[in-house]
């Protein structure tokens, strides 16, 4: 039982910085998500707390031991790898069996152990059978066997689902969250699927071109992203962003692109803004009543429960309807067939949601919608 | 109907005519080997042994010139046969567990100049190994290694190394090195990792190396010939030509062809060992897939 540290871990391949001043602390028996694009650098993080990679410099801290010196083998950690990269010449069994033997577990306690954590992931039947006899669930159930039979500190787990069909993804998904449960034990777990990491993780650790650009429980990252790129990377379907510029008459603001003018607040000075919204907290009804801005339905994706419609925002009330190419195209989660293509409909957004980003896509906290639209 | 029956017809054409083609080449690579088999147990004049050949008469047949190798010859087959295997069997040993660290080194680690070096022994692959003869000869003389089974292991480990080495470093880098990491956290060091899961990896690559290393040595004849001197350390490959070289005048075609025939009997021993290695496909199914 352990929790894990990385203190301003940097990694330099040659020139390209992989992993730039990373600092995390997960708490024992804490599911971590590192989550992030493909060559963001979490595979690089997640291989550095391994220790098949060395940092350039910074400290990595497994409990209360500094271990950058330590081999992978000696960190007593477990690793589940993204191929699984089961050992093809040997059987399931030997497969799990593998890690104990080398460390001269007796023979009737590597028996005892192999057959408890290959009926724990329901692949007792398969034990006799080489890695090529499997089918991909049963091989990722295997890696996971092979990592849990040794009774590791930590687990890291480098994208274990993604090379699994979408139809036993999320079973694979919950059966590892149970494990977890189970298990009580410090979880590292990489992914670049926003859905995956919001299902799994009890903290979300974002990272892009190496930077750790927010770690917080998925709620908050859901709801206050410190930037435009999480923001944008976290929520499905993504946020909805107004690119506009915010212009000053006298002490009034209005946010303007397009058509479109929203009277906002907030110390900002007049320049460029972003507008974030997620699509579910646009509301989208009939009349006037219903919102403050009049638009137009071009599309809907039809989910089922419920319908995205795709909206052309135009100007405010009484303003010239926009000419086609100079609406704004928004997005808003509505129920299931409740409007069609070529609906006039009014859209209003909830102040206290709407999220501000400036030029940089830094998070402004001091702007908000000046009132409820309408 | 028609189109069906056709197309029928068409398919079984094509598989009649690339059955000839391939019966064809079977005669093609199978004849010469018929016609020194032939030979081998006759004891007729060069002439008149093609007409033999193409309808063998059985009353013609003698197993004499076996007797005559393999029992009435100096130095006794059996010890040009245990040198030759002295030979080829250690040298293709030596040369194997070089070639496998050469391939590991190759593959799984990064150090500089290592592509350079890749294409240095590529290199070298190109020169005949003929053209050695004479530096090594000057080289080993000096170092007091001429007419030694040492002297000559040395060189034919190496010639294997150069060639089965490039031959194990691609076999090995098509294995992922997420296997070989795999086994790093599972507790191993990457001594422990090559020898317990790398190299069981590359049995079909190290089966196939073994042979090739095996081979060489064994049917070489120039560098034995400059290098070996007494006879008690002849291999087969010199045994041969001493068949010929004898003052008859004629060549003796049914002594060398028995001789070869004799010769051959271990590489397709070899090769049958061998053989599962170099066909099996371990690696499959390895990763996802």
């Amino acid at each position: 039982m352990t929790g894990i540290r990385l203190e301003n871990v940097t990694k330099r391949f040659k020139t390209v910085v992989a992993v730039d001043d990373v600092s995390v602390e997960v708490a024992d028996g804490e599911f971590l998500v590192i989550l992030g694009a493909s060559g963001s650098g979490k595979s690089t993080i997640l291989r550095i707390i391994a220790g098949l990679e060395v940092q350039t410099s910074g400290h990595v801290f497994i409990g209360d031991m500094m271990v950058d010196d330590y081999e992978p083998r000696d960190r007593n950690i477990a690793m589940v790898f993204q191929s699984y990269a089961l050992y093809p010449h040997l059987s399931v069994f030997d497969n799990i069996a593998f890690g104990l033997k080398v460390r001269h577990v007796e023979r009737d306690e590597i028996d005892r152990r192999v057959n408890e954590s290959a009926r724990q992931l329901g692949i007792s039947e398969v034990l006799k059978r080489r890695p090529s006899e499997l089918s991909g669930g049963q091989r990722q159930r295997v890696a996971l066997a092979r990592a849990i039979v040794r009774q590791p500190e930590a687990f890291l787990l480098d994208e274990p689902l993604s090379n699994l069909d979408a139809r036993i993804r999320s079973s694979a998904r919950i059966e590892l969250k149970r494990i977890h449960q189970q298990l009580k034990q410090t979880f590292v777990f990489v992914t670049h699927d926003q859905s995956e990491a919001m299902t799994l993780g009890d903290r979300l650790a974002i990272v892009d071109h190496g930077k750790l650009l927010q770690y917080d429980t998925p709620q908050q990252v859901l709801s206050h992203p410190l930037n435009r790129y999480v923001a944008s990377f976290v929520g499905s379907p993504e946020m909805v962003f107004l690119e506009g510029n915010v212009e000053a008459a006298g002490t009034a603001f209005t946010f303007v692109e397009g058509p479109v003018r929203i009277p906002v607040r907030g110390v900002g000075k007049p320049g460029p803004v972003t507008i974030g919204l997620r699509p579910w907290d646009i509301a989208v009804g009939r009349s006037a009543r219903d919102g403050g801005l009049p638009a137009t339905v071009t599309g809907i994706e039809r989910f089922g429960s419920s319908d995205q419609v795709f909206l052309d925002l135009q100007g405010p009330p009484g303003s010239l309807p926009a000419r086609g190419g100079s609406a704004v195209a928004i997005r808003a989660m509505v129920r299931a067939y409740d409007f069609n293509v070529g609906d006039a409909v009014w859209v209003g957004f909830d102040p206290d949601r709407a999220l501000f980003f400036d030029a940089e896509g830094e998070r402004l906290e001091s702007m908000s919608l000046l009132n409820r639209l309408p | 109907m028609r189109t069906r029956r056709g197309r029928r017809w068409i398919r079984l054409a094509k598989r009649v005519a690339s059955h000839v083609v391939l019966i064809l080449a079977c005669l093609f690579a199978l004849f010469p080997i018929y016609f020194i088999a032939v030979t081998s147990f006759s004891a007729l004049p060069i002439a008149s042994i093609t007409a033999h050949v193409l309808l063998p008469n059985p009353s013609l047949l003698t197993t004499a010139s076996y007797n005559a190798i393999l029992f009435h010859q100096s130095p006794s087959f059996l010890s040009l046969l245990e040198n030759s295997l002295i030979f080829a069997g250690s040298s293709a040993a030596i040369g194997l567990a070089l070639a496998a660290f050469t391939g590991f080194a190759l593959s799984k680690f990064n150090f500089p100049g290592r592509r350079a070096f890749v294409y240095f022994i590529l290199l070298i692959s190109l020169f005949p190994s003929v053209l050695l003869v004479i530096p090594f000869y000057f080289m080993f003389a000096n170092l007091g290694l001429i007419d030694t089974y040492l002297g000559l292991i040395i060189p034919y480990s190496a010639g294997a190394v150069v060639f089965s080495g490039i031959l194990v470093k691609n076999y090995m880098d098509s294995i992922p090195d997420d296997i070989e990491e795999a086994a790093l956290v599972d507790g191993m060091s990457r001594t422990q990792a090559f020898f317990r899961v790398l190299i069981p990896l590359c049995y079909p690559v190290l089966g196939l190396a073994a042979f090739l290393a095996f081979i060489g040595p064994y049917t070489d004849y120039a560098l034995a010939h400059v290098f070996i001197t007494s006879s008690d350390k002849w291999t087969l490959a010199l045994g041969i030509y001493t068949l010929n070289s004898s003052d008859t005048g004629s060549m003796p075609y049914g002594l060398v062809t028995a001789f070869a025939i004799v010769m051959s009997l271990p590489i397709v021993v070899a090769y049958i060992v061998f053989q599962r290695y170099i066909v099996g496909g371990l690696t499959l199914g390895a990763v996802r897939g």
